[in-house]
């Protein structure tokens, strides 16, 4: 079976580490550092996340990025030889879209291949609907999925659409 | 000194050491310290590189860790990035940062390594 390699990318905090931890069928490779900045939680990831997970006849390697930008180097490194992009963006934190553009921007410049946007933290009160997400990215409708990276029903979701648009 | 010592902020303590280990080792060219997660806490060297070799010390150290853990290295103790021309070095500050240099190829590493560890010990203490 040919490993296919998904970039799990988004602005800090999106839940990139949680949907790895929760889908990944072999031990997780993560790299948390205490957090020094108010980014609302304790650790970030400074170097990547690794998973990997059986999906539709598939083996997915999934590879999560640091969210902070001056990791960009990380978001080029990984990109390398990525099949599709799953974006993650917290539906409570609209001001957080412009980085999440930027980075989708720089990854799909490297990696010009499919990509998901993943809208977590949609039980918050106050939140963007996917549909309001999808507008801002001028991203059709089906490419975003509003799911919960903590539940293992969930998600997958993001990453069978994203084989879907692959088309394997 | 010790009152001495007091009246110093903190970042011009951690200024003084790094001048010290720069003195202990002419040869150094940028001296960081970054914080865990890749922030820049001090610099001595060019500062436009500062701030992206403070976050690629975190990733560094950060991957090292769990190499190190991964194949049953023990606690991990440094990362050399060697060049043809120079070394990149981190060291562990506790776990409270990092402390980043650059040297040229044909420096002492041995001594590089005593200092760097001497100093990192003396920084886990400031911060």
């Amino acid at each position: 079976m040919e490993p296919l390699k998904v970039i799990v990318t988004g602005p800090v905090g999106a839940g990139k580490s949680t949907l790895i931890r929760t889908l990944s069928e072999t031990e997780v490779v993560d790299t948390d550092a205490a957090a020094t900045e108010a980014i609302g939680k304790a650790t970030t990831t400074v170097a990547l996340d690794h998973g990997t997970l059986h999906l539709d006849g598939h083996l997915l390697h999934l590879f999560g990025t640091p969210g902070q930008e001056r990791f960009d180097f990380m978001w080029e490194i990984l990109s390398q030889g990525a099949l599709g992009i799953l974006l993650l963006v917290r539906a409570d934190r609209p001001d957080k879209l412009p980085a999440a553009r930027n980075i989708l921007d720089f990854v799909r410049s490297r990696a010009p291949v499919p990509y998901v946007v993943g809208v977590t933290h949609l039980d918050r009160p106050k939140v963007w609907r996917p549909e309001e997400v999808a507008l801002f990215f001028g991203t059709p409708l089906e490419q975003v999925v509003g799911f919960d990276p903590r539940d293992p029903a969930e998600a997958a979701r993001p990453l069978a659409r994203l084989l879907e648009l692959i088309g394997t | 000194m010790k009152e001495e010592r007091k009246k110093m902020s903190k970042q011009e303590q951690l200024q003084n050491l790094l001048g010290k280990l720069r003195a202990a080792l002419p040869e150094l060219r940028e001296i960081i310290v970054a914080s865990a997660d890749g922030l820049p806490i001090a610099q001595l060297g060019e500062s436009e590189i500062a701030t992206r070799l403070a976050a690629m010390a975190a990733t560094a150290h950060g991957l090292g860790k769990r190499i190190a853990t991964t194949t049953h290295l023990g606690d991990l103790m440094e990362i050399v990035v060697r060049g043809n021309q120079a070394y990149f070095i981190a060291y562990a500050i506790g776990d409270k940062g990092i402390l980043g240099l650059t040297t040229p190829a044909g420096s002492n590493l041995g001594l590089v390594r005593l200092e760097a560890q001497e100093y990192a010990k003396r920084l886990a203490e400031l911060l």
